[in-house]
Formats: structure tokens, sequence, C-alpha cells
């Protein structure tokens, strides 16, 4: 058995040492991707308590057939959705440039940084996957199960996501040869 | 890994993320105060007696047993009535009746309404003086 699956099994049995444990792992890079999700850092850490919380409260119903990540990945993406409101407005209508979270925890001297262009190209769903897929190295069978979406789904967003992005990367090359 | 992927994975790990001191006890606080909820616990099944088995085995066989013989139960065989001719009991119809048979009936009633006609008409005379 795993170190992972002991952990699970202790945590079940209603141990928060060894739930704390086993999401220590997870926690900043759930975090990450909830900056790219929340209006605000504070809002972000909220969500990744949240998200926890319910993860401990319900590891019950976990199914170990699924990844472990790919379950709070599931949770964490219902938690930032509905700490938005019910008005499921998207994150870039949120976004305040001063204030932006993933600005913020990008060095001044990244400012081309991919995510931040692809996070105003694409719309929520198709970021997630997108983040899911090249940021966790996710399979396609977990992205669809994290989105709750079809494989299909994923795969086609995946791919227009992608082109969008290269669309993007060669326009932007373009302009700089043309002023370079 | 093409160029597109490792771009954004080496993007994605150059947002400079930390869980600070404080999240990390607000959550540990958090979890400490969350009581896990368990599967509901159903009872154990209660053993059966060794013989049980046994004993719903043979309770199965007989009840096929005397399903069986049911099915194939056949009372003694009561006196069959002969046949009755159904053609000989319905009276036929004579179809090959003559016409005159057919039509006596109405043309009787020709007559009488004819007959009625000729008074009427020898009364009509008898009143106008004819």
């Amino acid at each position: 058995m795993s170190d992972e699956l002991k952990l699970i099994a202790a945590a079940k049995a209603g141990s928060a040492d060894a739930f704390a444990d086993l999401v220590r792992a997870y926690r900043v890079r759930l975090l990450r991707f909830l900056l790219t999700r929340s209006p605000s850092y504070a809002d972000a850490e909220d969500v990744l308590q949240d998200t926890l919380i319910a993860a401990f409260r319900y590891l019950h119903s976990y199914d170990p057939r699924w990844r472990f990540s790919t379950w709070l990945y599931r949770i964490a993406i219902r938690n930032a959705a509905k700490s938005r409101g019910p008005d499921l407005v998207e994150i870039g209508d949120l976004r305040d440039e001063e204030n932006d979270p993933l600005q913020q925890c990008i060095a001044d001297s990244e400012t081309d940084n991919l995510w931040l262009n692809a996070r105003q190209l694409l719309n929520d769903d198709v970021f997630a996957a997108m983040w899911l897929r090249y940021a966790e190295d996710m399979s396609i069978s977990d992205i669809s199960k994290s989105l709750d979406r079809s494989a299909s789904w994923t795969k086609v967003n995946l791919m227009r996501g992608r082109r969008v992005l290269e669309t993007h990367l060669n326009g932007a090359a373009q302009q700089s040869e043309a002023y370079g | 890994m093409d160029k597109l992927a490792r771009q954004l994975h080496d993007d994605a790990q150059r947002i400079d993320v930390s869980v600070s001191d404080e999240l990390d006890r607000r959550i540990e606080a958090s979890l400490r105060a969350v009581t896990p909820e368990f599967e509901e616990s159903y009872p154990a099944p209660v053993a059966r007696p060794p013989l049980f088995g046994w004993a719903s085995t043979i309770t199965g066989v007989a009840a096929a047993v005397a399903l069986i013989a049911i099915v194939n139960w056949r009372a003694p065989a009561e006196p069959v009535p002969p046949p009755v001719n159904i053609v000989a009991a319905i009276p036929s119809i004579e179809l090959k009746a003559e016409t005159a048979v057919l039509t006596g009936p109405l043309q009787q009633e020709l007559d009488r309404l004819q007959s009625d006609l000729k008074k009427a008409e020898e009364k009509v005379k008898q009143d106008i003086g004819l």
C-alpha cells in the first residue's frame, strides 16, 4: 500500500494529522491554481481552506479509483465557482489590474508569462483544462473528471486553447519583428 | 513535450506562491475542528443456523414437485356427449323460393290500395252528382 493510501485510510478513520500530511504536498499547487480563479489572494486562500475542509469532511466519498489530486481539484473548482456567487461571472470580469493576485505573484521581469495571456484569451473552463494539462500534467481522463466534462469536450477545448495561444504567440512574435 | 507545453509548464512554476504560516495554522486548526462524516454503517447480517440452507433447499424442491404435480394432474374423463350436428340444427332458408312467393304480400297490399282508390273515386263522383 502506498504512503498516500495509508494516509487516506488513516484520515478516513478520523485522523486530522494524517489528512494534513496527505494534503501538504497539494496546498501550494492548489493555491497557485486558485489564484487564477479568484479575485484576490485572500479569496484564493479562503477557497483553499474551504476545499481542504470539505475534502476531509467528505473523505469517505472518495473513490480510490480516482487519483487523489483529481478529486481534490474537482472540489477546489466547485468551491472557487461557489465563492464567486450564483451569477457565475467569468473571472476576467472580476479582475482588477492593480490587485490581480496572479499578476502580483509573477515577477515584474516576467510580464510575458503565458498564463496571464491565457486568462485573458480563454474562458474559465478552457483555462482550467489547459492548466490541469500543462501545469499539473493531468491526463485527459483526469481533467474530464475534475471539470465534470466529457473526454471529447476536454480534447477539443485543449486543442482550441492551444490554437488560441499559438496564434497569440505568433502575432506577438510578428509584432516584435516589425518593431525590431 | 512541445515548445508551447514546455512554456506553459515553466510559466506555471514561475508563479511564486507560498502558503503562509498563518494560513497553515488556520487550515490545521479548522481541520481539527471538523468531524469527518462516515459512511452509514449497516447492521451486520445475522449468521444463519447451519441447517438453514438444507431446509430451504428441501422446501424449494418440495414446492417445485408439488407445482409440477398440480400442473400435470388430470381429472377422470367424463362421458363426452355426442357431437351436435350444427348444420342440421340451424333452420335453412329456402333461397330458391318462387318470385310470386316473395312478391305476394306486396301485390296484395297494392291490390288493397287500388281498391281503396277506386272506392274513393266513386264516392267523389256520387258527391258531385255525376
